[in-house]
């Protein structure tokens, strides 16, 4: 039963995320207290901070709520990719991009660096929309 | 008869220099401007290549013919905020794009002739902001705030949402098309 529920768990991630960012995923579970969880992701993707700029800002200012559809970079009105990887299918399969933006994202509106948890759980609800 | 030839080639030479000098004087108001090809050449290079991946996911890819060495240099040291955004790169990403910048910035390789007027007028207390340069505040003081404020163009900084061919580095006054406004005539 135990082999089923983890061949289930990697299924569900390997169609979501390349090997590389699923080796990731799995090294920051290490470094989190708790299973990553997509209700968590989804509240560090949707909270209001006081971000970078001294500003009101959350994930979804540039991200839109809607993770299947395109955002819009709040500084300079670019197009962003829908985060989805079901609909962007690009999503996720570079380690280096991934890294790249939670390192940056999380400056921008945390005002800090992402903890391994914050990470894998917003990774997780991503991974899941 | 002799002496006087030798007080005309003199009179002549220091005219001529004084010629020389004084055109020189002019050239330097527009350090750039001669000699530059009018617009950009396509830089198909990887550096090239990873610049526009990683500096125009955000905005668009300016030319480093744009702005001068010492402006690319300031920018390339402050990523941590750039423009109040961390902008920051993995370190031979960094290596790369700072080296690519540099050698391809406007007094080192100037490219078209617009590109080299605004890094040759920038403004002295905003090295690394083109939209304030005197040559570029001059050649859109004429346009509607509300053409600029309007969703489709959002800053003047977007060059290429009424600057069609900004992307390969080409800024005629032919190929501007303002969104929801058209052609612009100055």
């Amino acid at each position: 039963m135990k082999s089923l529920i983890v061949l289930a768990l990697c299924s569900a991630s390997l169609l979501a995320a390349s090997p590389e960012v699923d080796a990731y995923l799995q090294q920051l579970q290490t470094d989190a207290s708790m299973p990553f969880d997509a209700g968590r992701g989804e509240t560090v993707f949707t909270s209001e901070q006081i971000g970078k700029q001294g500003k009101k800002i959350a994930c979804t200012t540039c991200h839109s709520t809607d993770l299947s559809a395109n955002g819009k970079n709040v500084n300079t009105g670019k197009v962003i990719a829908p985060l989805s990887p079901k609909t962007n299918p690009a999503r996720l399969t570079s380690l280096k991009e991934v890294q790249k933006w939670l390192r940056r994202n999380f400056k921008d509106v945390y005002n800090r660096e992402g903890t391994a948890q914050e990470k894998g759980d917003v990774l997780t609800y991503i991974m899941q929309h | 008869m002799k002496t006087p030839m030798i007080t005309l080639a003199a009179a002549l030479l220091a005219a001529g220099s004084f010629y020389l000098l004084a055109a020189e004087e002019h050239h330097e108001k527009r350090p750039y401007a001669a000699a530059t090809p009018k617009t950009a050449t396509p830089d198909s290079s990887p550096e090239a290549a990873r610049y526009r991946n990683e500096c125009g996911a955000c905005h668009m890819a300016y030319q480093p013919a744009l702005l001068p060495k010492r402006s690319w240099q300031k920018g390339m040291t402050g990523l941590e905020t750039h423009f109040g955004t961390d902008a920051t790169l993995e370190p031979t990403d960094h290596r790369t794009i700072a080296a690519y910048l540099e050698a391809n910035a406007a007094d080192v390789r100037p490219q078209g002739k617009h590109m080299a007027k605004i890094a040759a007028s920038l403004a002295s207390d905003a090295p690394m902001q083109m939209t304030r340069s005197s040559y570029f505040v001059r050649k859109h003081r004429k346009i509607p705030a509300r053409a600029v404020a309007q969703p489709e163009v959002n800053s003047l900084a977007n060059c290429n949402a009424c600057h069609t061919k900004a992307e390969i580095g080409s800024y005629r006054e032919r190929e501007i098309n303002i969104p929801n406004y058209g052609r612009w005539d100055d």
